[in-house]
């Protein structure tokens, strides 16, 4: 939420009060956004999803390069066999759990980016991510990636254009100017209070001096405002289409874009290190992604269904991949470059970058990124949510790809 | 009156200007030793601070209180019953496989596994096994809600409060999760440890969390042999437990890594396999030598990244997010200087100007679990409510005990506050003064997100057999469009010599079974008997009580007038005396809106 249309109507109580010691009572005040003005805002425009693959997902078991035999030199035992994969062509093949992949492969809306990394990778998952979520590596920035492209949208002012399904606020949304709105269920997002009790409970002080206070005072406002559209929103939505057992939060996002939330962009993530498989990986990582293609494959085919499908990008993402060789637990250590994903009908179908060497690999067996990560968020900035601000966005220029026109 | 409450606010509002100095931890001087900061210190070192508690530390010297909470000097003994363990136990059950998969490959191979024979014919000879599997981990899930508790209760009422927050903050920092453990007896083993060290030699505790068999366990310590190094529990060492990033390079975490080869449990008990220790020489942070686990750590503990990380991590979460670096530094040469000497470190921070200056006062948010054992003290309760679920309510406010989301804890401060997880924590207020007559205990009944289990019960009990029974209810209750079904769905995740839905139906039963109930009783509450002997006469005078009694930092005045004007309200009349009878709800109302407030979340 923008703090501006909070900052008007000063209620002073009483007389004794006067001496600067004001309260808003943020529903009292002016409505914040007109229902019409956001439903018309919430139908027409963009809207980016971000689904984080939490871990460091196994990129090379994800779109196996079946034709390769240095693939299976390094995998001996892990590596999926060419008859099981999922063959998209004569060299690679999705993960045999993918169906919902395949199936977003065969209508064409699945651009796969293959290498993507950066100089001088981390190994630690939290370092790496925080690189990621700020798209600023081996640097860091006090704000997120996404926080930043809402912090450059036109026409984003006054409307909780960021919205992040967890249950703690993700760095990649933290914005100079928004605050996200952040939630995990949706039935829960609600101020449980008796009738009588209501106008208290609506009741948020300006309070200075402190700065924890103040902080909470503004996720006190953008509570109040956003909870009952989101409710609502979830409340309302019915869907005949299958997710698959973990819909990686991806139906309130439908939910929230069916009843035309203002928001433009949204943040889900496969949460809790899942994808992080050091030990006896290949049931386990199979049954995770089958959910993860399952749920965004759910996601494209009930936009469809509610007629959003043209306004939605996918992007997907973790925070390295794994180390080349497995290891003797059957599972895969850190690694560097990686697989990622733009998902959905705007997508130009196809593969893109260069997939990395498996036989020259780098830096104690890792591969070696033919593309940057920040030209993948460089496409989604300047070909689909805000042309030309990606080098704002993105403190650099980044040549976007072309898996969007 | 009402001018009496606006002066409790000014007094508030004084307090936050500025007076000592950022990074001064000289004492801070007996003669401003008062309320406020005796307060503060029950608030940062404990459960909340009550107002008999604020009161006893006040009248003693500050190094007097602070020994108190450090080194228990004069406190009352303890008289803290031991964890109950329900006995769901058995042999056989240890080494748990990591797997279902793995469970079934093992009965397959030996015939047998967790302590159950295959059947030697009929339908599903190996269901017997996979309901032991599901049982177990059922069990030890349970039993470990059940340990919480019992920590939970230890917050609540031990005359040492900061033995159980220093175990709090040990948890957070190394973390480890009962889901991937999945024994409930080294979650509890490990507990011990925080508690029993957690105020003591740093050394001790790191060697001990190294060599201790949840960690293991969770780190993937097990399978780190000579042949295949796993770096896993070298580069969380280092990262994570002692100097973070940027102190050491990949090659010291595969050289650690070797060092560590060879480091397991067995059962309960910590045990080198020397056959799978790599006696090699290693090169760790520019030393080399033929160095084992122990002598790894000896070298991280020799560097200052190690003190000045541990320093500061301790002063963000009991001081202030904010420290600059020339104060870290200072620290943290002191914590090295005292050979890592935590309650030594403690003490110091819990005596310094520092720690007392007016912006340090009020400005943390109080983490999920402090939050809710706080309230309950502040309420004069004498043990954790069954009704509501304790875990429940923590895990949904985003912390929920023995299971951190990932080995780098829990994140502090603000990441604790969300739109919707401040709405949860008034929400729980609601049903502390309000009880949830819908409640089901989540130890008994599947009803949060076992539905399955509780729709393959209906199924069987209406006489289908297993294979009908356990299909996934979108594909039993509807016919599906294959082409439409997704992958996780399709899974029949059953074959014939198992059906694992049953076997996950079976093993809640056994659980339950053999795992003791959790006491529901509800929070008891008396404000009306309070309210009395505050001796309070009006609604301007019990918001004010119950602001000071329950708050760090104050609401606006205007807002306590407009709660003061909620009381009367709904009470009907200004005269509390005359309401006695009858004002027991109207306050818990006034409890619910106050407790919801923004600035209750600090301390």
């Amino acid at each position: 939420m923008v703090r501006k249309p909070f900052s008007g109507q000063k209620i002073s109580r009483r007389g004794l009060l006067a001496g600067g010691l004001t309260t808003v009572s943020a529903l009292a005040a002016a409505p914040l956004f007109s229902p019409r003005a956001w439903a018309q805002a919430g139908r027409d425009q963009r809207i980016l999803v971000s689904v984080e693959l939490s871990g460091g997902n196994d990129g090379l078991n994800t779109v196996v390069p079946h034709g390769d035999d240095a693939y299976y030199r390094h995998r001996p035992t892990i590596g999926i066999r060419p008859d099981a994969v999922r063959k998209l062509d004569g060299h690679f093949g999705l993960n045999p759990g993918m169906l919902g992949f395949e199936r977003l492969w065969n209508s064409d809306d699945l651009a796969i980016i293959h290498g993507c990394g950066y100089e001088r990778p981390s190994y630690s998952h939290f370092t790496s991510m925080a690189y990621w979520h700020t798209a600023a590596p081996n640097r860091g920035d006090e704000f997120g990636w996404l926080g930043r492209l809402a912090d450059a949208l036109d026409d984003a002012s006054g409307a909780d254009v960021l919205i992040n399904i967890a249950s703690a606020q993700s760095l990649a949304v933290k914005s100079r100017l928004h605050t996200p709105v952040v939630f995990d269920n949706p039935d829960r997002f609600q101020r449980r209070a008796f009738a009588s009790q209501q106008p208290l409970m609506q009741r948020v002080d300006e309070a200075g001096g402190n700065p924890s206070r103040a902080f909470l005072n503004d996720v006190a406002r953008s509570a109040l405002t956003a909870s009952a559209r989101i409710r609502d929103a979830w409340a309302n939505y019915r869907t005949p289409v299958d997710y698959g057992l973990n819909g990686l939060d991806l139906p309130k996002v439908a939910a929230c874009i069916e009843a035309g939330l203002p928001a433009r962009i949204y943040h889900v993530s496969y949460r809790n290190n899942a994808f992080d498989t050091h030990v006896q990986q290949v049931n386990l990582h199979q049954r995770i992604l089958a959910y993860t293609a399952d749920a965004i494959n759910g996601f494209i085919r009930d936009l469809e269904r509610i007629g959003q499908a043209d306004r939605v990008l996918v992007l997907v993402y973790s925070e390295f991949g794994r180390r080349v060789p497995e290891n003797a637990n059957l599972g895969t250590d850190h690694g560097s470059a990686n697989t990622m994903f733009l998902a959905g009908k705007p997508v130009i179908p196809g593969h893109y970058g260069t997939p990395p060497s498996l036989t020259s690999l780098v830096d104690g067996d890792n591969l070696q990124h033919t593309v940057d990560f920040r030209q993948v968020y460089a496409t989604a900035v300047d070909r689909w949510m805000q042309p030309g601000a990606s080098e704002s966005v993105l403190k650099g220029r980044f040549e976007p790809i072309e898996a969007l026109s | 009156m009402r001018s009496h409450l606006f002066n409790f606010s000014i007094a508030a509002m004084i307090v936050m200007l500025p007076l000592a100095a950022n990074g001064d931890f000289e004492p801070v001087n007996p003669i401003e030793w008062n309320q406020a900061k005796a307060r503060h210190l029950l608030e940062r070192a404990g459960f909340g601070a009550r107002p008999d508690e604020i009161a006893e530390f006040a009248a003693m010297t500050p190094r007097e209180a602070v020994r108190r909470l450090v080194y228990f000097e004069g406190a009352p003994e303890a008289d803290l019953p031991e964890f109950d363990h329900s006995g769901v136990f058995e042999e056989g059950l240890d080494p748990f496989p990591p797997s279902r998969p793995a469970t079934t490959e093992l009965a397959r191979r030996q015939g047998y596994a967790l302590g159950v024979e295959v059947k030697p014919g009929g339908d599903r000879p190996l269901q017997p096994v996979v309901n032991k599997f599901f049982y177990w981990l059922r069990a030890s899930r349970l039993e470990t809600d059940r340990v919480a508790y019992w920590w939970a209760d230890r917050m609540l009422r031990s005359p040492r409060p900061l033995e159980e927050k220093m175990a709090l903050f040990w948890h957070g920092h190394f973390a480890t999760n009962e889901n991937k453990v999945r024994d409930y007896r080294k979650m509890l083993g490990q507990l011990h440890l925080f508690q029993q060290k957690g105020l003591g030699d740093f050394r001790e505790l790191l060697v001990g969390v190294a060599q201790d068999p949840a960690m293991l366990n969770f780190l993937d310590a097990g399978v780190n042999t000579k042949d295949s190094p796993n770096e896993n529990f070298a580069r969380e060492i280092m990262e994570l437990f002692t100097m973070g990033v940027g102190h050491y390079g990949e090659s010291d975490v595969r050289e650690a890594a070797r060092a560590f080869t060879g480091w397991n449990y067995e059962g309960l008990e910590f045990q080198v396999v020397t056959d799978d220790h790599d006696f090699g020489v290693k090169r760790v942070l520019g030393r080399e030598g033929d160095f084992d686990g122990v002598e790894v750590i000896d070298i991280i503990l020799e560097q200052d990244a190690t003190a000045d990380f541990i320093a500061r991590k301790i002063y963000n979460y009991f001081v202030s997010a904010e420290l600059d670096d020339d104060s870290a530094r200072e620290l943290g040469a002191w914590l090295k200087n005292s050979n890592y000497d935590i309650a030594a470190y403690m003490e110091r921070l819990f005596l310094s100007r520092d720690f007392y200056r007016p912006e340090v006062i009020g400005s943390r948010i109080k983490g999920p679990v402090e939050y809710v054992v706080s309230t309950y003290r502040l309420l004069d309760l004498d043990s954790i409510p069954g009704t509501p679920d304790f875990n429940r309510v923590t895990g949904s406010l985003g912390q929920r005990l023995m299971r951190p989301p990932t080995v780098a804890g829990w994140s502090e401060g603000r990441a604790w506050i969300t739109p919707s997880l401040l709405f949860e924590r008034g929400n729980f207020v609601l049903d502390v003064v309000f009880p949830d007559i819908g409640f089901l205990p989540p130890d008994r009944h599947p009803g949060y997100g076992g539905e399955e289990i509780l729709s393959v019960h209906e199924r069987l009990r209406r006489g289908m057999d297993i294979s009908s029974a356990t299909l996934p209810s979108m594909v039993a209750e509807e016919a599906p469009d294959m082409n439409e079904l997704s992958a996780s769905n399709m899974l029949a995740d059953s074959d014939e010599a198992f059906n694992t839905r049953y076997g996950s139906y079976r093993g809640w039963q056994m659980a339950i079974e053999r795992v003791k109930p959790i006491s529901r009783n509800l929070p008891r509450l008396d404000l009306a008997g309070m309210v009395a002997e505050a001796g309070l006469a009006s609604p301007d005078e019990v918001v004010e009580y119950l602001t000071s009694r329950f708050f760090s930092v104050p609401p606006e005045p205007a807002t306590m007038l407009a709660m003061a004007d909620y009381l009367e309200a709904e009470l009907g009349t200004a005269d509390i005396a005359s309401a006695a009878s009858f004002m027991e709800e109207s306050l818990r109302g006034l409890l619910h809106v106050l407790l919801s407030r923004p600035e209750y979340q600090l301390n």
